[in-house]
């Protein structure tokens, strides 16, 4: 315990040095999880889209029930599909009723027949939307097919300019704490000069004059990460309504407090790193026992 | 215990050491005198490797300690204990904390660390001065901390490097009686450099004299004449 004593004192001398570096740290690793939640938000997203029918197929009035079960079966062949479900005109109806319930003047002399049968296709990945969509429609007892194919394009290509949006900025952050951390723990171990010459010279070890230094940047790293996902989880919570609101039937919250200790321990992790190898380089650079 | 063997020192074109042989034996009291500039400092401070010789070999306990590798480097000086001439105290910790340095790179448990340290302040008289800050000492007082951290240790040689340098003469010769115990008391090997031949020819110890970076004279219960 009396190295991270030691590390607390020397903390304590010089407190503004270790404020910038704890906030630089902080505000890297706060961005890290704002991209990190966007990321994987729109992860859940995309996975509730894939999950829906992605391809309705709506067959013309004349086509038999065999020959849509046909239809079918040769669409769940290929492999890329997950489910294909039949909903024939009784059951279209049934669902007409039920989504225009309020509205009685919708129900009035609807029947079966104006209806088309229908197969609601359920796809593994959303990039072979565009291939099964292809395989039905040209099709001649195929009427019409509907797919919410550029949403989810849209989808997959927003998630993607984030992740490398994210990359980039993030780096950047994390680059600039790195710099900070090792002009921080340099001017340290420049003011301790002295200290580190006489403590050598009566026989301490390299660890020994090191091991402060890195319990610093190790607490650096701790701090930043602590601070950045506290104040993530803290907005998270607080606009948990709009965001709900705003994503309708995507449930996406209560979010699982597993998610934010995982997140915390990684980040944790990736911090003391940062911190660590920011100090080893401190040290390489500017301390020089004799 | 300690052996200098053909031991050079240059210091880029100046020849600080040359052809330096010499035996020091275990618990011996050794003055090394000379005017400034014999090479008194750096002959100490070539044997805890502060500096490395030009050429030759020395041998701390048979071991040539040029071939020690850096990272044993810390176990040769823990068995040296150095008060050094410009003192080396640390002015932002106490007297108390400053000689308990040596221990705590010993990673000595706090109980032990108040027991020695109390034990060697004690014994250089300066036991009520422990909370003191090197600033609030007098100079006798800041070379007597710095003699309490070279021994708190229990090293088997002190190296002392003008210890008395800046003292007026019943201080410095207050200095050098302490360090004279230790010698006797605790068997500890004592190198010391001086140029003070009062206090040399008062102890009557080997002396070893260096002029112009050669041994001069070397004799037991030997005397320093400045004149």
């Amino acid at each position: 315990m009396k190295p991270v004593k030691d590390t607390f004192k020397v903390l304590r001398r010089s407190p503004y040095q270790a404020m910038a570096a704890a906030l630089a740290m902080s505000l890297t690793f706060f961005v890290s999880s704002i991209f990190i939640v966007l990321i994987v938000g729109g992860q859940l997203v995309l996975k509730y889209i894939e999950q829906r029918p992605q391809v309705i197929a709506f067959f013309k009035d004349d086509t038999k029930e065999t020959r849509i079960a046909e239809i079918a079966n040769e669409v769940k062949s290929t492999g890329l599909v997950r489910e294909v479900k039949y909903v024939s005109k009784e059951e279209a109806l049934a669902i007409y009723r039920e989504r225009n319930k309020d509205d009685p003047l919708l129900l009035e002399s609807v029947t079966a027949d104006f209806l088309p049968a229908s197969i609601d296709i359920s796809i593994n990945r959303a990039q072979d939307i565009e291939a099964v969509t292809k395989q039905v429609k040209d099709r001649p007892e195929v009427e019409r097919v509907i797919t919410p194919e550029n949403l989810v394009g849209q989808l997959v290509k927003w998630t993607k300019t984030i992740r490398i949006g994210g990359i980039i900025f993030v780096s950047t952050l994390m680059a600039v704490s790195f710099l900070i951390i090792i002009m921080v723990i340099g001017m340290r171990i420049a003011l301790r000069r002295d200290e580190i010459s006489i403590m050598s010279l009566v026989g301490a070890t390299k660890w020994y004059v090191s091991r402060p230094f890195f319990i610093e940047g190790a607490l650096y790293g701790i701090v930043g990460a602590s601070v950045a996902v506290f104040l993530v989880y803290s907005l998270l919570l607080f606009y948990s309504p709009n965001i709900q609101s705003f994503l309708g039937p995507i449930l996406v919250f209560p979010i699982n407090p597993l998610f934010f200790l995982y997140l915390w321990l990684a980040e944790v992790f990736a911090a003391s790193t940062v911190g660590i190898v920011g100090a080893a380089i401190a040290l390489y650079r500017y301390l020089r026992i004799k | 215990m300690i052996q200098f063997e053909s031991i050079t020192k240059k210091y880029a074109n100046t020849q600080a050491l040359s052809d330096i042989n010499l035996k020091i034996e275990d618990g011996e009291f050794v003055f090394i005198v000379g005017p400034s500039g014999a090479g008194k400092s750096t002959l100490l401070r070539l044997i805890t490797r502060e500096i490395a010789p030009s050429s030759g070999r020395i041998l701390f306990r048979e071991e040539d300690i040029l071939r020690i590798p850096e990272a044993k480097l810390p176990m040769l000086r823990r068995k040296i204990g150095t008060v050094f001439q410009d003192f080396k105290l640390l002015l932002n910790r106490t007297v108390f904390e400053n000689v308990a340095v040596p221990l705590e790179v010993l990673s000595k448990k706090q109980k032990e660390i108040e027991k020695e340290v109390s034990g060697v302040l004690e014994k250089v008289g300066l036991l009520e001065k422990a909370n003191n800050f090197p600033a609030q000492l007098s100079g006798g007082e800041v070379q007597r901390t710095a003699i309490a951290r070279a021994i708190v240790a229990r090293p088997e040689v002190l190296l002392a490097d003008e210890p008395t340098g800046d003292l007026d003469p019943t201080t410095a010769l207050d200095v050098v009686k302490i360090m004279e115990k230790i010698n006797q008391d605790d068997k500890t090997t004592v190198v010391m450099a001086t140029h003070n031949a009062h206090i040399v020819n008062h102890l009557k110890k080997r002396v070893i004299v260096l002029a112009m970076g050669k041994i001069v004279k070397d004799e037991k219960e030997g005397k320093y004449e400045t004149g």
